[in-house]
């Protein structure tokens, strides 16, 4: 921490003339510079488990209707004496929950405890290789659950919350206490695969993913009480770097960037090539017939996420992307996060809207709005919609948001709300409102790093008023470091 | 009065004429698996080099443990002292093959010697390996 070199710094201000001479302060200023960043203290490490506390409310009021939980899961040991992580998405798997009863909030926050977890807080040292961060000859990984850091996002299945991670099982963990049960198979035959971040739910209540293995992608479609219903293996086209991928009623749709694997090696990053010159393919799989596909060619660009797709009545498919022009976030920015000072290179991702014509056509327009996060509503998913949530305000060089916003994309505007810098912004899930059915008659709920009070804080906003602020907001006694993806169980 | 060292000395001219005499000491090495679930097989094999180990030779002992009858124990009586490391998977559904998913991960238990975990393969010979002198004994958690 900083404090004691800052007051070194102000006192060898005030006393220059008589005691420091240029040099030490100059030399007192480049430690001040390497000591971190203003916004540091959203990758802090967490020690140990945070048990349940009230928050206070410090704005506003809870609405009215306003039950349930949003469960967050994010990175939150990157550190340790014998050797660290080095890119954000390596960190150990915290699970947050923000509990919302009777007008009061509470969080609570438990590691997910992990094979990775285990041997590394033995060896008192990260060893695991990951998605960025190279490990050591010290790891233990017999399968690939032993690297998993089950650190991504949330789904919940039933008295379950599961911690989702890229390349493994999900960890199934008790919603009530966020006690860790173990790793889910659902089938025996199919321990092991992949199960990526970021299932999509249909209409119907069936819920779809997808794992990765360099040129070919389980699908995964479960039952709505989170049972096997089906999973086949696809042959893809190319083998490109996918975290998300999105869905229609009727739909599947996986987007194959020009990052692509070529050969195997450890850290991820490290095995992925960005080839712009091949475009960006999307592909899009019937529902009803995986062998029924169709391909289609953007522009390269780069993404992490998507938002939820809806088809049109003539076949048109569309949805929304945060996109950037090439993955040094993903490469380097990542790795600046964990460093806790530096500049993030590229720009910041902006929306863009996918539409995918059915004469096999297909564009893709900016926004020009910069957004990341994107969440829809829950109601409309795999239909027609018009709004899509995000984060806002991140600008060049710094890394992280620092607002939220709404976009409509019939009026291709976004209505946001701007915290400040001092403010590190996650991202916010959609809540419809008890009995609502318009898109915007809904909250969102998400937290943020408060950086200047060093404290978590939980914001709920209402849809149709984003400009306003929050709406009601609660403060935590404690500061955790920002996570990626959560979800909301009413 | 005599020293220790001197009450120890025949002995320990007694034990290096033994080694000599004949290529080593017998060892009693007993593996238990009792983690395994009671169905299937449990195939076992004991390698007495890092090369064999390796895939580069046999190995010293093979056994099959008829699991679902509940055998998951195995002695080996008077293997020659040294080192030693196991391999072992449990066929859940007896069909001879160590099962893999889609994407050729194990999807039937298996574990090394010492329960030792590899880096993205089996565990090398230097972290499974173990010596065996006399009653030596290893509980393996197949997983």
């Amino acid at each position: 921490m900083t404090p004691s070199r800052r007051s070194f710094l102000m006192g060898a201000a005030a006393l220059s003339a008589a005691v420091a001479t240029p040099e030490m302060v100059r030399a007192a200023a480049a430690l001040d510079a390497a000591a971190g960043a203003d916004w540091a203290l959203a990758t802090r490490d967490v020690e140990g488990d945070t048990p349940r506390q009230a928050m206070r409310l410090i704005h506003g009021r809870a609405p009215r209707g306003l039950e349930g939980a949003l469960y967050r899961n994010g990175p939150a040991k990157f550190r340790r004496p014998g050797g660290s992580a080095t890119h954000w998405f390596d960190g150990d798997g915290m699970m947050r929950a923000f509990r919302i009863r009777d007008g009061q909030a509470t969080l609570e926050a438990r590691f997910a405890d992990t094979p990775k977890r285990r041997t590394e807080t033995e060896l008192d040292a990260v060893v695991t290789p990951g998605f960025g961060t190279r490990g050591d000859a010290r790891a233990r990984i017999g399968s690939n659950d032993d690297a998993n850091a089950a650190n991504t996002a949330v789904m919940a299945a039933g008295d379950k919350v599961w911690a989702l991670w890229e390349a493994g099982s999900p960890l199934a963990m008790e919603a009530s206490d966020l006690s860790t049960k173990g790793f889910v198979t659902l089938r025996d035959d199919l321990k092991g695969m992949p199960f990526q971040a970021h299932p999509r739910y249909a209409p119907d209540g069936t819920i779809w993913n997808v794992g990765t293995a360099g040129g070919q992608a389980v699908i995964w479609r479960l039952n709505p009480d989170r049972s096997l219903n089906d999973a086949q293996v696809v042959p893809l086209p190319r083998a490109s770097y996918m975290h998300d991928f999105t869905a229609t009623d009727r739909h599947l749709i996986l987007v194959l960037q020009p990052w692509v694997f070529e050969g195997h090696a450890m850290p991820v990053v490290s095995a992925l090539h960005w080839r712009p010159e091949m475009g960006t393919q999307v592909l899009v799989l019937d529902k009803a017939d995986l062998s029924q596909r169709r391909l289609y060619d953007l522009p390269a660009f780069f993404h992490f996420h998507l938002g939820d797709a809806w088809a049109e009545r003539d076949g048109t498919i569309r949805f929304d992307v945060a996109a950037s022009s090439d993955p040094r976030f993903a490469v380097d920015g990542a790795k600046v996060l964990v460093d806790g000072r530096g500049v993030v290179p590229g720009d910041p991702a902006r929306l863009a809207l996918v539409t995918l014509h059915p004469d096999g056509r297909a564009e893709m327009v900016s926004s020009e709005v910069v957004g990341e996060f994107p969440k829809a509503d829950p109601r409309r998913a795999g239909l027609k919609r018009r709004l899509t949530a995000h984060t806002w305000g991140e600008t060049r060089g710094r890394p992280l948001p620092t607002g939220l916003a709404v976009h409509d994309w019939d009026k291709d505007r976004s209505n946001a709300f701007e915290f400040g810098v001092h403010q590190v912004v996650e991202e916010a899930v959609f809540v419809p409102k008890p009995g609502a059915v318009a898109e915007d008659q809904a909250w969102l709920v998400g937290p943020s790093v408060n950086l200047k009070d060093g404290r978590t804080e939980l914001h709920v906003f209402d849809v149709a008023r984003i400009s306003d602020g929050p709406v009601a907001t609660w403060q935590a006694e404690v500061a955790l470091p920002a996570g990626f993806h959560g979800a909301w169980i009413g | 009065m005599k020293t220790l060292s001197s009450v120890f000395a025949p002995v320990a001219a007694l034990a290096v004429a033994a080694v000599v005499a004949s290529p080593a000491f017998a060892a009693d090495l007993t593996l238990s698996f009792p983690t395994a679930a009671a169905q299937g097989k449990i195939m076992v094999a004991v390698f007495d080099s890092a090369a064999a180990y390796g895939g580069q030779g046999q190995p010293a002992k093979v056994v099959l443990l008829d699991a679902a009858a509940g055998e998951t124990q195995v002695t080996f009586d008077g293997l020659p002292d040294g080192d030693y490391a196991v391999r072992a998977f449990h066929d859940l559904n007896g069909d001879g093959k160590m099962n893999t998913n889609p994407f050729g991960m194990p999807t039937e238990p298996y574990a090394f010697s010492n329960n030792a975990v590899g880096n993205m393969g089996p565990a090398s010979w230097d972290r499974a390996k173990f010596a065996a002198a006399g009653a030596t004994a290893q509980t393996i958690d197949l997983k």
